[in-house]
């Protein structure tokens, strides 16, 4: 069973305010988006998705809404909070500093 | 940044506190939504419905796994876990009612008896005074060789407030015992309580009027002309239904008109504890209302009435103010040598004041009761910790079972904690319960005065956290032992039986101190119950000598009604000729003060004839009442040698003195009392000579260690405020309206007060009192020892059903029946003895504390308290230890085999 530990640490959190800085999604939209845009390289297994979800709400940074979906269900839709934008920022550079580095290094072994 | 994480992460976390069902329906919705989805998804992919499901709920990998994992995320786990603790707690108390019943009552009594008794320490001692900042403000007083409490005079006062620098104001204060009050012209004066305040008092102390205005400074400073008064609360409320009005009203005090100008607020009764006073009148009407008229208040050095307190400056301490008091008292005496010899100054906070001054054998009292309290309460505890115990060893499978499936020791522990936790909660709630009756019981003590004194005990916020405390205090005393113990438990044999003695030799160690505990406790206190009982009991045989029945009292103050001296005699002379010549009364006497009065004695100095003064000093000095000349008949006191007075030892007379044995024995050990002669005030005063001895009694309360006393001829020391007491062979009360008629047909405006039987004070001082005393600690005791045999059956009782087995073996193979009987027993035993052994030693110790606080025993150990409480305790212990273990002769070998 794979967790959301099983990738690179803080990743998921990174993936889930990227996603909901596009448009506000329910927790099985999130789950295919995912699933849709990273092949499935980064699967994150259904229902793990969930404590990370209120984790990141706890944190302040996205917020909760029921609604309706289009198939007219009733489903909780999260969206980024102006704290979340924030830490997408952070975030989002912290992990450019990173994996250009490691590019870089990676290249380094190769020459 | 952390702010606004605050502003979502708040309102989330409140709200899967406090909506707790709706917030799980929602997670319930939000898991069900995606598994419905994967099973729609699985069907859109072509498998059947069934295998859809199966495959969409395999892929959530553990729904109920997933939500625990969201809840940890909301971060309130600590507290839901708590509540669930509790919850669960509460269910399995519910299945032994019996058990928490007991347990509670316990708790309860332990705590209410300290609730109680605390309420009267803080009242008497700890409680603050009711004004602003109270913790700066103390108390001046002045010391000298005879007493180390005295108030100041006028000028001191003045020299004092002028020159200190340590304080932001310095106040005075005096009590003026009874004020004729009326409040119009025409209506016959009553008489309440009021005190003489120097014209900062309101304004230093922080006290804001709550209706008008409070004095002036101005209003203070000449003599008899601001005739202006500040009502208390109480009394705006009494006498004038709280009318706004009454400020600017004129009303009547000791027969002058008095402008009412302000009332003080009802926070602010006075910064005494026990009288209330009426009336705040400032100092310089002094002249109208104070007692003594042979010296003048506003220029004698050494008329010491003034109490003076003073506000401490805000970078001052305690220790510069001290030495500051020391260095102006110096400089008094260096400008007065002979007034100030031997005399110093204190600066004392409010604690000092209130414990070492006035009457210290109340706070001691209370001090005393809260202790034994206390060592009641522990009893309850050890009680319940033993329990607990065996409640918790009973269900060392229950334990075993949980920690095999995965329960954390520490988290069996918080379980077995709520359960203290809960029964402390309702032992408290109902301790405060019990703490409102004893505090009910306390206040029985009525004093029979007609000035509102009283001991302002109450159940206030401090004693109810006082409470709370204890409880908190009590649930970790009797809860942590059993819970640490009992979770200490090897799985393998906790699994097997139902009941396991964790390995070690030390196993029944901690009940066994329990035991020993409760039985030392519970000894003592009912050795304290004895003490007390026959400590007063002694106090009131011992108090011989003098009538108490038969007697009726009636004080009288004609200075209400603004009479001179000259008057005042003749008032009292023609009262007693009339009184005398009443049908039904046999004698008549006039007293500043009866034995065991309400008001205190005076003190006279002097210089005894033929006797070594010590060389430090230039004078001694004693108590005195001054009587006519029929008081020792009246009384009943003996004149065992010598004369009483007589009609000729007038004002013109030669000055004439009696004294008691003691002060006779005291200073002319040769008995040859009569016929010497003292000096009044110091070695030039007027000689008085000693007529005759008398016997001594006890003068302040019952059971008094004897004093020196000396009475003088009322006509030689003139006083207005005098006690008429009247000797009736019949029933004195039908005396009552006679002795009205009599006082108003020489003044109809004349107020009688303190008008009751002599009986009636005797009582409250021998009687009434100590007897709340004795039910208070009877009871404390009581209730230990019914805790200490209880828990000694327990004990026993749970002995005998645990070695059922061990038992019936030991019976299969040929035991006897003694020989069962020692196996049950013989601990019990052994634990009473040490327990006894223990207390006794507790029980001298207390004996040992009363005697140093509250008798005068000269008897040494009560061997007789310790005859009765010994044996009986021993005897009851044995019992509750022997009924239990008749059961273990009972048992039938074939059948306790067959156990488990």
């Amino acid at each position: 069973m794979s967790k959301p530990t099983d990738l690179v640490q803080g990743t998921l959190d990174l993936l889930i305010l990227k996603l909901l800085a596009l448009q506000p999604l329910h927790g099985w939209a999130i789950s295919r988006r995912l699933k849709s845009l990273s092949g499935d390289v980064l699967q994150v297994s259904e229902g793990s998705l969930y404590p990370a979800l209120h984790k990141l709400e706890q944190e302040g940074w996205i917020q909760a809404e029921w609604k309706l979906t289009e198939n007219n269900r009733r489903a909780k839709f999260y969206e980024l909070t102006r704290l979340g934008r924030r830490q997408l920022e952070t975030e989002t550079a912290a992990w450019e500093l990173l994996s250009s580095a490691i590019t870089s290094v990676i290249r380094l072994s190769e020459a | 940044m952390r702010i606004e994480h605050w502003l979502y992460a708040l309102p989330l976390k409140f709200r899967s506190l406090l909506r707790r069902d709706q917030v799980e329906r929602e997670l319930d919705d939000e898991m069900q939504f995606h598994l419905d989805q994967l099973i729609e998804d699985g069907i859109a992919r072509g498998l059947s419905p069934g295998d859809a499901r199966a495959a969409a709920w395999r892929a959530m990998g553990g729904l109920t796994q997933r939500k625990d994992e969201v809840r940890d995320m909301w971060g309130v786990r600590w507290f839901t876990d708590l509540v669930d603790d509790m919850r669960f707690a509460l269910r399995s108390l519910r299945r032994v009612p019996g058990l928490t019943v007991f347990i509670v009552l316990a708790i309860a009594v332990g705590i209410g008896m300290t609730a109680a008794a605390f309420s009267l320490l803080d009242a008497l001692v700890f409680r603050p005074y009711p004004v602003p900042r109270p913790g700066n403000v103390v108390n001046l007083v002045s010391t000298s060789r005879d007493n180390a409490f005295e108030g100041f005079s006028y000028r001191e006062y003045l020299d004092i407030r002028a020159a200190a620098k340590s304080y932001d104001g310095v106040v005075a204060n005096s009590t003026i015992m009874g004020i004729g009050f009326a409040p119009d012209t025409k209506a016959t004066p009553r008489v309440q309580a009021g005190m003489l305040v120097s014209g900062n008092y309101f304004r230093v102390l922080g006290v804001e009027p709550q209706v008008g205005r409070g004095f002036r400074d101005d209003e203070d400073q000449v003599q008899a002309r601001d005739a202006v008064v500040v009502l208390s609360w109480e009394c705006w409320k009494r006498e004038f239904a709280s009318d706004p009005g009454a400020v600017g009203r004129s009303i009547r005090l000791n027969g002058r008109d008095f402008t009412v100008i302000g009332v003080a607020p009802k926070s602010f009764p006075g910064m005494f504890i026990f009288a209330r006073n009426d009336f705040f009148i400032p100092l310089a009407m002094a002249k109208l209302f104070l007692a003594n008229s042979q010296t003048d208040f506003f220029e004698s050095r050494d008329d010491r009435q003034l109490a003076l307190r003073a506000r401490l400056g805000a970078h001052t301490s305690l220790a510069e103010a001290r030495h500051e008091l020391a260095g102006l008292v110096g400089a008094f005496q260096r400008s007065f040598p002979p007034l100030y010899r031997d005399r110093g100054a204190a600066v004392l906070n409010q604690v000092q004041m209130r414990t070492q001054t006035g009457d210290v054998k109340n706070w001691k009292f209370s001090a005393i009761f809260t202790i034994l309290a206390l060592a009641t309460l522990l009893v309850a505890c050890t009680n319940v910790a033993g329990l607990l115990l065996s409640r918790a060893r009973g269900r060392t499978r229950e334990i075993a079972v949980r920690l095999a499936l995965g329960a954390g020791r520490a988290r069996l522990v918080r379980f077995l904690m709520a359960e203290s936790l809960i029964l402390a909660l309702l032992g408290g709630i109902a301790g405060v319960a019990v703490g409102y009756v004893g505090i009910g019981f306390l206040s029985q003590f009525s004093i029979p005065s007609d000035l509102p004194i009283s001991i302002p005990i109450r159940m206030d916020t401090r004693v109810l956290l006082a409470c709370a405390t204890l409880a908190m205090a009590s649930a970790v005393l009797f809860g942590l032992a059993p819970a640490l113990q009992c979770t200490r438990v090897e799985l393998a044999t906790g699994l097997h039986a139902a009941d396991v003695d964790p390995p070690g030799r030390h196993r029944m160690w901690g009940r066994n101190a329990l035991i020993v505990a409760q039985v030392a406790m519970s000894l003592m206190l009912l050795t304290a119950a004895f003490l007390m009982a026959r400590g007063f009991q002694s106090g009131v045989e011992r108090a011989t000598g003098f009538r108490k029945d038969h007697l009726l009292m009636v004080r009288l103050d004609p200075r209400l009604l603004q009479y001179d001296s000259t008057r005042t005699q003749q008032f009292y002379r023609l009262l007693t000729e009339r009184l005398c010549d009443t049908p039904g009364v046999s004698s008549v006497a006039l007293t500043l003060n009866p034995p065991l009065g309400l008001d205190t004695f005076e003190r006279i100095q002097f210089v005894p004839e033929d006797f070594e003064l010590p060389r430090d000093r230039d004078h001694v000095t004693s108590s005195m009442d001054a009587i006519d000349e029929g008081f020792f008949e009246t009384m009943g006191i003996a004149i065992t040698s010598g004369r009483a007075f007589s009609a000729s030892d007038g004002a013109n007379a030669p000055r004439v003195a009696i004294v008691n044995e003691h002060f006779a024995k005291h200073y002319w050990p040769n008995g040859d009392a009569v016929g010497r002669r003292f000096r009044l005030e110091g070695r030039g005063g007027a000689p008085v000579e000693i007529v005759g001895v008398a016997r001594t009694i006890p003068y302040r309360s019952t059971g008094e260690k004897p004093i020196d006393f000396v009475y003088l001829p009322v006509a030689q020391h003139p006083s207005a405020r005098l006690v008429v007491l009247l000797h009736a062979p019949g029933d004195p009360l039908a005396l009552v309206e006679p002795v009205k008629a009599a006082v108003h047909s020489l003044d109809p405006d004349l107020p009688l007060l303190e008008l009751r039987t002599y009986e009636d004070l005797y009582r409250y001082d021998a009687i009434e009192g100590p007897r709340v005393a004795v039910r208070l600690v009877g009871t404390m005791g009581a209730a230990a020892v019914f805790l200490a045999i209880a828990g000694l059956y327990g004990l026993v009782a749970y002995n005998v059903t645990r070695r059922t087995r061990e038992i019936g073996i030991r019976m299969a193979i040929g035991a006897s029946s003694s020989d069962v009987l020692r196996l049950v027993l013989g601990k019990g035993i052994t634990l009473v003895g040490i327990g006894t052994a223990i207390g006794l030693v507790l029980g001298v110790g207390v004996e040992r504390l009363f005697d140093a606080t509250l008798f005068d025993n000269s008897a040494g150990v009560d061997v007789v308290s310790y005859l009765i409480v010994v044996p009986s305790m021993f005897l009851a212990t044995l019992l509750a230890a022997w009924l239990p273990a008749r059961r273990a002769l009972r048992i039938a070998p074939s059948q306790a085999l067959r156990w488990e």
